[in-house]
Protein backbone atom coordinates (compact mmCIF):
# COMPACT_ATOMS: atom_id res chain seq x y z
CA UNK A 1 0.00 0.00 0.00
CA UNK A 2 2.90 1.93 1.10
CA UNK A 3 4.17 2.01 -2.32
CA UNK A 4 1.15 2.74 -4.25
CA UNK A 5 0.91 5.60 -2.19
CA UNK A 6 4.32 6.62 -3.53
CA UNK A 7 3.54 6.10 -6.57
CA UNK A 8 0.84 8.34 -7.17
CA UNK A 9 2.63 10.72 -5.10
CA UNK A 10 5.32 10.75 -7.57
CA UNK A 11 2.88 10.31 -10.80
CA UNK A 12 1.02 13.80 -9.20
CA UNK A 13 4.59 15.60 -8.13
CA UNK A 14 6.24 14.92 -11.86
CA UNK A 15 3.07 16.16 -13.65
CA UNK A 16 2.94 19.14 -11.67
CA UNK A 17 6.15 19.92 -12.64
CA UNK A 18 5.76 18.98 -16.30
CA UNK A 19 2.67 21.38 -16.05
CA UNK A 20 5.08 23.92 -14.66
CA UNK A 21 7.65 23.28 -17.64
CA UNK A 22 4.84 22.92 -20.67
CA UNK A 23 6.22 26.28 -22.27
CA UNK A 24 9.24 24.61 -22.68
CA UNK A 25 9.96 23.24 -26.45
CA UNK A 26 9.19 20.07 -27.01
CA UNK A 27 12.72 18.25 -27.43
CA UNK A 28 13.92 20.32 -24.74
CA UNK A 29 11.30 19.46 -22.22
CA UNK A 30 11.74 15.40 -23.32
CA UNK A 31 15.50 15.83 -22.32
CA UNK A 32 15.12 17.62 -19.25
CA UNK A 33 12.54 15.49 -18.45
CA UNK A 34 12.92 11.91 -19.61
CA UNK A 35 13.87 10.31 -16.23
CA UNK A 36 12.23 12.48 -13.65
CA UNK A 37 9.78 9.64 -12.50
CA UNK A 38 12.78 7.32 -12.52
CA UNK A 39 14.74 9.69 -10.23
CA UNK A 40 11.54 10.98 -7.91
CA UNK A 41 10.79 7.56 -7.57
CA UNK A 42 14.47 7.38 -6.02
CA UNK A 43 13.98 10.18 -3.38
CA UNK A 44 10.76 8.91 -2.36
CA UNK A 45 11.99 5.32 -2.01
CA UNK A 46 15.13 6.76 0.36
CA UNK A 47 13.70 9.68 1.92
CA UNK A 48 10.13 8.35 2.50
CA UNK A 49 7.46 11.07 3.81
CA UNK A 50 5.82 13.58 0.77
CA UNK A 51 7.60 15.12 -1.93
CA UNK A 52 6.67 18.24 -1.26
CA UNK A 53 7.93 17.97 2.41
CA UNK A 54 11.33 17.09 0.57
CA UNK A 55 11.54 18.92 -2.30
CA UNK A 56 9.20 21.83 -2.10
CA UNK A 57 6.50 22.17 -4.21
CA UNK A 58 6.61 21.27 -7.91
CA UNK A 59 6.46 24.88 -9.12
CA UNK A 60 9.97 25.80 -7.23
CA UNK A 61 11.42 22.29 -7.94
CA UNK A 62 10.66 23.74 -11.69
CA UNK A 63 11.36 26.28 -11.60
CA UNK A 64 15.47 25.40 -10.16
CA UNK A 65 15.01 22.66 -12.64
CA UNK A 66 14.90 25.66 -15.45
CA UNK A 67 17.67 27.35 -14.11
CA UNK A 68 20.26 24.48 -13.70
CA UNK A 69 19.32 22.96 -17.13
CA UNK A 70 19.77 26.27 -18.53
CA UNK A 71 16.73 27.32 -20.30
CA UNK A 72 14.80 30.35 -20.59
CA UNK A 73 10.96 31.10 -19.83
CA UNK A 74 10.89 32.43 -23.09
CA UNK A 75 10.92 29.61 -25.80
CA UNK A 76 12.62 29.80 -28.85
CA UNK A 77 9.29 29.95 -30.67
CA UNK A 78 7.30 32.51 -28.90
CA UNK A 79 3.51 31.00 -28.82
CA UNK A 80 0.96 33.42 -29.52
CA UNK A 81 -1.53 34.93 -27.09
CA UNK A 82 -4.36 32.46 -26.90
CA UNK A 83 -2.26 29.53 -26.62
CA UNK A 84 0.12 30.75 -23.37
CA UNK A 85 -3.62 31.93 -22.06
CA UNK A 86 -4.69 28.57 -22.91
CA UNK A 87 -1.40 27.23 -20.73
CA UNK A 88 -1.82 29.80 -18.22
CA UNK A 89 -5.16 28.53 -17.53
CA UNK A 90 -4.43 24.51 -17.76
CA UNK A 91 -1.64 25.58 -15.39
CA UNK A 92 -3.81 27.21 -12.96
CA UNK A 93 -5.91 24.47 -12.42
CA UNK A 94 -3.44 21.41 -12.80
CA UNK A 95 -1.78 23.52 -9.50
CA UNK A 96 -4.67 24.03 -7.94
CA UNK A 97 -4.74 22.41 -4.29
CA UNK A 98 -8.19 20.42 -5.26
CA UNK A 99 -6.62 19.17 -8.87
CA UNK A 100 -3.81 17.75 -7.13
CA UNK A 101 -6.00 16.64 -4.48
CA UNK A 102 -8.57 14.65 -7.40
CA UNK A 103 -5.53 13.64 -8.49
CA UNK A 104 -3.68 12.03 -5.53
CA UNK A 105 -7.09 10.49 -4.80
CA UNK A 106 -8.03 8.88 -8.61
CA UNK A 107 -4.65 6.71 -8.05
CA UNK A 108 -6.69 4.94 -5.22
CA UNK A 109 -9.57 3.43 -7.57
CA UNK A 110 -7.37 1.86 -10.13
CA UNK A 111 -7.94 -1.68 -8.31
CA UNK A 112 -11.59 -1.13 -9.02
CA UNK A 113 -10.93 -0.38 -12.55
CA UNK A 114 -9.24 -3.86 -12.59
CA UNK A 115 -11.79 -5.46 -11.90
CA UNK A 116 -14.94 -3.47 -13.60
CA UNK A 117 -11.97 -3.72 -16.98
CA UNK A 118 -12.29 -7.24 -16.89
CA UNK A 119 -16.08 -7.95 -16.17
CA UNK A 120 -16.67 -5.26 -18.94
CA UNK A 121 -14.47 -7.15 -21.72
CA UNK A 122 -16.12 -10.28 -20.87
CA UNK A 123 -19.54 -8.60 -21.69
CA UNK A 124 -17.64 -6.98 -25.02
CA UNK A 125 -16.68 -10.58 -25.89
CA UNK A 126 -20.10 -11.99 -25.18
CA UNK A 127 -21.93 -9.59 -27.31
CA UNK A 128 -19.22 -9.77 -29.63
CA UNK A 129 -19.38 -13.87 -29.71
CA UNK A 130 -23.11 -13.88 -29.96
CA UNK A 131 -25.68 -11.32 -31.78
CA UNK A 132 -29.04 -11.58 -30.48
CA UNK A 133 -27.73 -13.61 -27.21
CA UNK A 134 -29.93 -12.06 -24.59
CA UNK A 135 -27.33 -9.83 -22.66
CA UNK A 136 -27.82 -9.39 -19.09
CA UNK A 137 -26.16 -7.42 -16.69
CA UNK A 138 -26.17 -10.31 -14.30
CA UNK A 139 -25.27 -13.50 -16.37
CA UNK A 140 -27.75 -16.26 -15.13
CA UNK A 141 -25.88 -19.04 -13.29
CA UNK A 142 -28.49 -21.82 -13.77
CA UNK A 143 -28.17 -21.71 -17.44
CA UNK A 144 -24.57 -23.22 -18.97
CA UNK A 145 -23.91 -20.37 -20.72
CA UNK A 146 -24.11 -17.86 -18.00
CA UNK A 147 -22.11 -20.31 -15.74
CA UNK A 148 -19.52 -20.09 -18.44
CA UNK A 149 -19.66 -16.78 -18.51
CA UNK A 150 -19.25 -16.29 -14.46
CA UNK A 151 -15.76 -18.36 -14.64
CA UNK A 152 -14.73 -16.44 -17.67
CA UNK A 153 -15.54 -13.24 -16.35
CA UNK A 154 -13.65 -14.64 -12.91
CA UNK A 155 -10.62 -15.43 -14.66
CA UNK A 156 -10.63 -12.36 -16.21
CA UNK A 157 -10.52 -10.34 -13.50
CA UNK A 158 -7.82 -12.18 -11.68
CA UNK A 159 -5.82 -11.72 -14.75
CA UNK A 160 -6.32 -8.30 -14.38
CA UNK A 161 -5.39 -7.54 -11.32
CA UNK A 162 -2.47 -9.49 -11.80
CA UNK A 163 -1.78 -7.03 -15.08
CA UNK A 164 -2.59 -3.55 -13.12
CA UNK A 165 -0.37 -4.55 -10.27
CA UNK A 166 2.56 -5.49 -12.24
CA UNK A 167 4.15 -2.71 -10.79
CA UNK A 168 6.97 -1.86 -13.43
CA UNK A 169 6.42 1.31 -16.21
CA UNK A 170 5.78 0.53 -20.08
CA UNK A 171 8.29 1.98 -22.49
CA UNK A 172 6.09 4.46 -24.05
CA UNK A 173 4.52 3.02 -26.76
CA UNK A 174 3.62 0.09 -25.35
CA UNK A 175 1.89 2.70 -22.14
CA UNK A 176 -0.01 4.40 -25.12
CA UNK A 177 -1.54 1.64 -26.53
CA UNK A 178 -2.46 0.45 -22.99
CA UNK A 179 -4.03 3.14 -22.09
CA UNK A 180 -6.18 3.63 -25.67
CA UNK A 181 -7.30 -0.43 -24.69
CA UNK A 182 -8.36 1.14 -21.70
CA UNK A 183 -10.11 3.32 -23.23
CA UNK A 184 -11.33 1.21 -25.62
CA UNK A 185 -13.14 -1.00 -23.33
CA UNK A 186 -14.83 1.62 -21.76
CA UNK A 187 -16.04 2.96 -24.48
CA UNK A 188 -17.64 -0.11 -26.41
CA UNK A 189 -18.54 -1.43 -23.06
CA UNK A 190 -20.91 2.14 -22.46
CA UNK A 191 -22.24 1.39 -26.08
CA UNK A 192 -23.15 -2.20 -25.04
CA UNK A 193 -24.83 -1.41 -21.75
CA UNK A 194 -26.76 1.19 -23.32
CA UNK A 195 -28.28 -1.08 -26.13
CA UNK A 196 -29.07 -3.72 -22.85
CA UNK A 197 -32.16 -4.64 -22.27
CA UNK A 198 -32.66 -2.41 -19.09
CA UNK A 199 -33.66 -5.92 -17.05
CA UNK A 200 -34.98 -9.02 -18.41
CA UNK A 201 -38.21 -7.94 -16.20
CA UNK A 202 -39.97 -6.87 -19.12
CA UNK A 203 -39.76 -10.45 -20.33
CA UNK A 204 -41.65 -12.22 -17.06
CA UNK A 205 -44.42 -9.66 -16.83
CA UNK A 206 -44.84 -9.82 -20.79
CA UNK A 207 -45.91 -7.08 -22.80
CA UNK A 208 -49.13 -6.20 -20.78
CA UNK A 209 -50.65 -3.36 -21.48
CA UNK A 210 -53.29 -1.52 -19.44
CA UNK A 211 -56.35 -2.66 -20.76
CA UNK A 212 -55.58 -6.24 -20.50
CA UNK A 213 -55.88 -7.67 -16.67
CA UNK A 214 -52.45 -8.82 -15.49
CA UNK A 215 -54.27 -12.62 -15.74
CA UNK A 216 -52.34 -12.45 -19.28
CA UNK A 217 -48.57 -11.71 -18.02
CA UNK A 218 -48.49 -14.97 -15.28
CA UNK A 219 -47.01 -17.19 -17.82
CA UNK A 220 -43.31 -16.38 -17.23
CA UNK A 221 -42.28 -19.01 -20.55
CA UNK A 222 -44.26 -16.40 -22.66
CA UNK A 223 -48.04 -14.91 -23.12
CA UNK A 224 -50.76 -16.86 -22.68
CA UNK A 225 -52.98 -16.52 -26.36
CA UNK A 226 -55.24 -19.00 -26.05
CA UNK A 227 -57.07 -21.26 -22.86
CA UNK A 228 -58.06 -24.66 -23.18
CA UNK A 229 -59.93 -25.94 -20.25
CA UNK A 230 -60.47 -29.65 -19.72
CA UNK A 231 -62.90 -31.41 -17.25
CA UNK A 232 -61.34 -33.29 -14.54
CA UNK A 233 -61.42 -36.63 -16.64
CA UNK A 234 -59.65 -34.73 -19.28
CA UNK A 235 -62.09 -34.26 -21.71
CA UNK A 236 -61.71 -30.57 -23.50
CA UNK A 237 -64.75 -28.20 -22.49
CA UNK A 238 -65.93 -25.61 -25.21
CA UNK A 239 -67.37 -21.86 -24.48
CA UNK A 240 -66.45 -21.73 -20.55
CA UNK A 241 -66.58 -18.17 -18.99
CA UNK A 242 -63.56 -17.03 -17.39
CA UNK A 243 -63.83 -13.94 -14.70
CA UNK A 244 -61.29 -12.75 -12.16
CA UNK A 245 -62.01 -11.92 -8.23
CA UNK A 246 -63.78 -8.73 -9.04
CA UNK A 247 -65.84 -10.14 -12.00
CA UNK A 248 -64.30 -8.93 -15.22
CA UNK A 249 -64.03 -11.33 -18.18
CA UNK A 250 -60.59 -12.86 -18.22
CA UNK A 251 -59.14 -11.93 -21.71
CA UNK A 252 -55.75 -13.28 -22.82
CA UNK A 253 -52.82 -11.84 -24.63
CA UNK A 254 -53.37 -11.27 -28.68
CA UNK A 255 -51.58 -13.81 -30.57
CA UNK A 256 -50.84 -13.25 -34.36
CA UNK A 257 -53.28 -15.60 -35.48
CA UNK A 258 -56.75 -13.82 -35.84
CA UNK A 259 -59.48 -15.01 -32.89
CA UNK A 260 -62.91 -15.04 -34.17
CA UNK A 261 -64.64 -14.56 -31.20
CA UNK A 262 -69.18 -15.51 -30.71
CA UNK A 263 -71.37 -12.12 -31.13
CA UNK A 264 -73.50 -12.04 -28.09
CA UNK A 265 -77.22 -11.33 -28.17
CA UNK A 266 -76.14 -7.84 -27.72
CA UNK A 267 -74.09 -7.52 -30.93
CA UNK A 268 -71.38 -7.23 -28.49
CA UNK A 269 -68.36 -9.66 -28.92
CA UNK A 270 -68.07 -12.15 -26.41
CA UNK A 271 -64.12 -12.09 -25.26
CA UNK A 272 -63.89 -14.68 -22.64
CA UNK A 273 -65.42 -17.66 -23.60
CA UNK A 274 -62.67 -20.61 -23.77
CA UNK A 275 -60.96 -22.08 -26.12
CA UNK A 276 -61.21 -18.80 -27.95
CA UNK A 277 -61.40 -20.26 -32.03
CA UNK A 278 -58.39 -19.17 -33.79
CA UNK A 279 -57.18 -18.99 -37.26
CA UNK A 280 -53.33 -18.74 -38.43
CA UNK A 281 -53.01 -16.11 -40.93
CA UNK A 282 -53.40 -18.48 -43.74
CA UNK A 283 -56.75 -19.50 -42.95
CA UNK A 284 -55.78 -22.48 -41.11
CA UNK A 285 -57.65 -23.10 -37.29
CA UNK A 286 -55.64 -23.55 -34.72
CA UNK A 287 -55.51 -26.54 -32.59
CA UNK A 288 -55.58 -27.77 -29.53
CA UNK A 289 -51.91 -28.57 -28.01
CA UNK A 290 -51.52 -31.54 -26.77
CA UNK A 291 -51.40 -31.60 -23.26
CA UNK A 292 -50.57 -33.62 -19.86
CA UNK A 293 -53.34 -34.66 -17.54
CA UNK A 294 -52.40 -34.88 -13.54
CA UNK A 295 -52.86 -37.74 -12.20
CA UNK A 296 -55.30 -37.20 -9.68
CA UNK A 297 -55.33 -38.82 -6.00
CA UNK A 298 -57.35 -42.09 -6.35
CA UNK A 299 -60.55 -41.29 -3.71
CA UNK A 300 -61.76 -38.57 -5.70
CA UNK A 301 -61.36 -40.80 -9.23
CA UNK A 302 -65.36 -40.34 -9.49
CA UNK A 303 -65.96 -37.87 -12.83
CA UNK A 304 -68.20 -35.05 -11.41
CA UNK A 305 -71.37 -34.55 -12.95
CA UNK A 306 -71.09 -30.63 -13.75
CA UNK A 307 -67.87 -31.29 -15.96
CA UNK A 308 -69.81 -30.25 -19.13
CA UNK A 309 -70.84 -26.50 -19.57
CA UNK A 310 -73.57 -25.95 -21.62
CA UNK A 311 -72.48 -24.37 -24.84
CA UNK A 312 -75.84 -22.28 -25.03
CA UNK A 313 -74.78 -20.16 -21.84
CA UNK A 314 -74.91 -16.46 -22.24
CA UNK A 315 -72.17 -14.47 -20.30
CA UNK A 316 -74.40 -13.23 -17.43
CA UNK A 317 -71.49 -11.90 -15.16
CA UNK A 318 -72.20 -11.98 -11.14
CA UNK A 319 -72.70 -8.84 -9.42
CA UNK B 1 15.30 31.50 3.37
CA UNK B 2 17.44 34.15 5.11
CA UNK B 3 20.11 36.09 3.31
CA UNK B 4 23.06 33.67 4.35
CA UNK B 5 21.31 30.77 2.11
CA UNK B 6 20.23 32.69 -0.68
CA UNK B 7 24.63 33.56 -1.17
CA UNK B 8 25.17 29.75 -0.95
CA UNK B 9 22.66 29.18 -3.20
CA UNK B 10 24.12 31.83 -5.58
CA UNK B 11 27.35 30.62 -4.96
CA UNK B 12 26.67 27.03 -5.76
CA UNK B 13 24.92 28.13 -9.24
CA UNK B 14 28.46 28.93 -10.27
CA UNK B 15 30.25 25.94 -9.62
CA UNK B 16 27.79 23.09 -9.38
CA UNK B 17 28.73 21.77 -12.72
CA UNK B 18 32.44 21.43 -11.20
CA UNK B 19 31.36 19.68 -7.97
CA UNK B 20 28.86 17.07 -10.07
CA UNK B 21 31.67 16.21 -12.24
CA UNK B 22 34.11 16.23 -9.31
CA UNK B 23 31.46 13.13 -7.57
CA UNK B 24 30.88 11.68 -10.89
CA UNK B 25 35.04 11.20 -11.59
CA UNK B 26 34.92 9.21 -7.56
CA UNK B 27 32.43 6.69 -9.05
CA UNK B 28 29.61 6.07 -11.80
CA UNK B 29 25.93 7.76 -9.84
CA UNK B 30 22.80 8.20 -9.85
CA UNK B 31 20.74 11.43 -9.58
CA UNK B 32 19.79 10.78 -5.88
CA UNK B 33 23.59 9.37 -4.69
CA UNK B 34 25.18 12.39 -6.11
CA UNK B 35 22.86 14.69 -4.19
CA UNK B 36 23.30 12.49 -1.53
CA UNK B 37 27.31 12.62 -1.91
CA UNK B 38 27.18 16.47 -2.03
CA UNK B 39 25.29 16.81 0.84
CA UNK B 40 28.05 14.40 2.40
CA UNK B 41 31.15 16.74 1.59
CA UNK B 42 29.51 19.75 3.00
CA UNK B 43 27.30 21.12 0.44
CA UNK B 44 24.33 20.95 2.48
CA UNK B 45 22.15 23.50 0.30
CA UNK B 46 22.59 22.01 -2.68
CA UNK B 47 19.02 21.53 -4.34
CA UNK B 48 17.93 18.13 -5.72
CA UNK B 49 16.61 19.91 -8.65
CA UNK B 50 19.77 21.49 -9.42
CA UNK B 51 21.62 18.56 -9.34
CA UNK B 52 19.45 16.73 -11.66
CA UNK B 53 18.91 19.70 -14.22
CA UNK B 54 22.70 19.60 -13.81
CA UNK B 55 23.02 16.42 -14.58
CA UNK B 56 20.79 16.33 -17.52
CA UNK B 57 22.48 19.16 -18.91
CA UNK B 58 25.93 17.90 -18.68
CA UNK B 59 24.51 14.83 -20.61
CA UNK B 60 23.18 16.80 -22.99
CA UNK B 61 26.38 18.73 -23.38
CA UNK B 62 28.12 15.79 -24.21
CA UNK B 63 30.45 15.30 -21.13
CA UNK B 64 28.27 12.30 -19.58
CA UNK B 65 27.64 9.35 -20.47
CA UNK B 66 24.27 7.40 -18.82
CA UNK B 67 23.45 3.95 -18.63
CA UNK B 68 20.27 2.44 -16.98
CA UNK B 69 20.63 0.09 -14.07
CA UNK B 70 17.63 -2.42 -13.24
CA UNK B 71 16.77 -3.12 -9.52
CA UNK B 72 14.27 -5.63 -8.48
CA UNK B 73 12.96 -3.66 -5.62
CA UNK B 74 13.62 0.17 -6.20
CA UNK B 75 13.08 1.88 -9.70
CA UNK B 76 15.47 1.75 -12.18
CA UNK B 77 18.18 3.75 -11.68
CA UNK B 78 19.69 6.28 -14.82
CA UNK B 79 23.49 5.93 -13.55
CA UNK B 80 25.67 8.80 -15.03
CA UNK B 81 29.84 8.78 -15.77
CA UNK B 82 32.22 10.92 -17.21
CA UNK B 83 33.69 10.42 -20.38
CA UNK B 84 36.92 11.79 -21.84
CA UNK B 85 35.18 15.07 -22.97
CA UNK B 86 33.83 15.22 -19.46
CA UNK B 87 37.07 14.78 -17.91
CA UNK B 88 38.52 17.17 -19.52
CA UNK B 89 35.95 19.37 -18.53
CA UNK B 90 36.51 18.45 -15.50
CA UNK B 91 40.47 19.08 -15.27
CA UNK B 92 39.63 22.57 -17.03
CA UNK B 93 37.23 23.40 -14.54
CA UNK B 94 39.45 22.73 -11.72
CA UNK B 95 42.27 24.61 -12.58
CA UNK B 96 39.96 27.71 -13.06
CA UNK B 97 38.34 26.56 -9.91
CA UNK B 98 42.09 27.24 -8.03
CA UNK B 99 42.78 29.92 -9.71
CA UNK B 100 39.63 31.74 -8.82
CA UNK B 101 39.58 30.91 -5.42
CA UNK B 102 43.37 31.53 -4.77
CA UNK B 103 42.79 35.12 -6.47
CA UNK B 104 39.16 35.58 -4.14
CA UNK B 105 41.14 34.17 -0.78
CA UNK B 106 43.69 36.47 -1.51
CA UNK B 107 41.56 39.24 -1.64
CA UNK B 108 39.68 38.23 1.30
CA UNK B 109 43.11 37.66 3.23
CA UNK B 110 44.28 40.52 2.65
CA UNK B 111 41.04 43.00 3.61
CA UNK B 112 40.98 40.56 6.94
CA UNK B 113 44.73 41.23 7.79
CA UNK B 114 44.26 45.40 6.98
CA UNK B 115 41.43 44.91 9.39
CA UNK B 116 43.41 43.13 11.86
CA UNK B 117 46.32 46.02 12.19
Amino acid sequence: MASNEQASDVATYAASVRAALSDLPSDQSEMLLEDLEDHLREIAAEAGGPLTERLGSPEQYAQELRAAYGASRASASRPDPALRDLRQAVGWVTGSAWYRQVRAFLPELRPAWWVLRAYLAVLILTAALSPGYNLGPIPNPTTKRGLAEILVTGFAIWLSVRIGRRNRPLPQPARVLAVSANVLIAFVAVVILGNMRSFTYSEIIGTASPEQPPFAAAFAAGPSTNIYPYSQDGKPLTNVLLYDQDGRPITVQQSEAQTIYPIGADGKAITNAYPLTQRHLNGDLVVAPRVAFPPWPTPSATPSPSATASPTASPSPRR
Amino acid sequence: MNQMELDTTQLLKGVLDLAVLAVLADADSYGYDVVRRLRENGLDHVGDASVYGTLRRLYQAGALNSYVVPSDEGPHRKYYGLNNRGRKALDQSAQNWASFSKALNHLLNGRSNGHGK
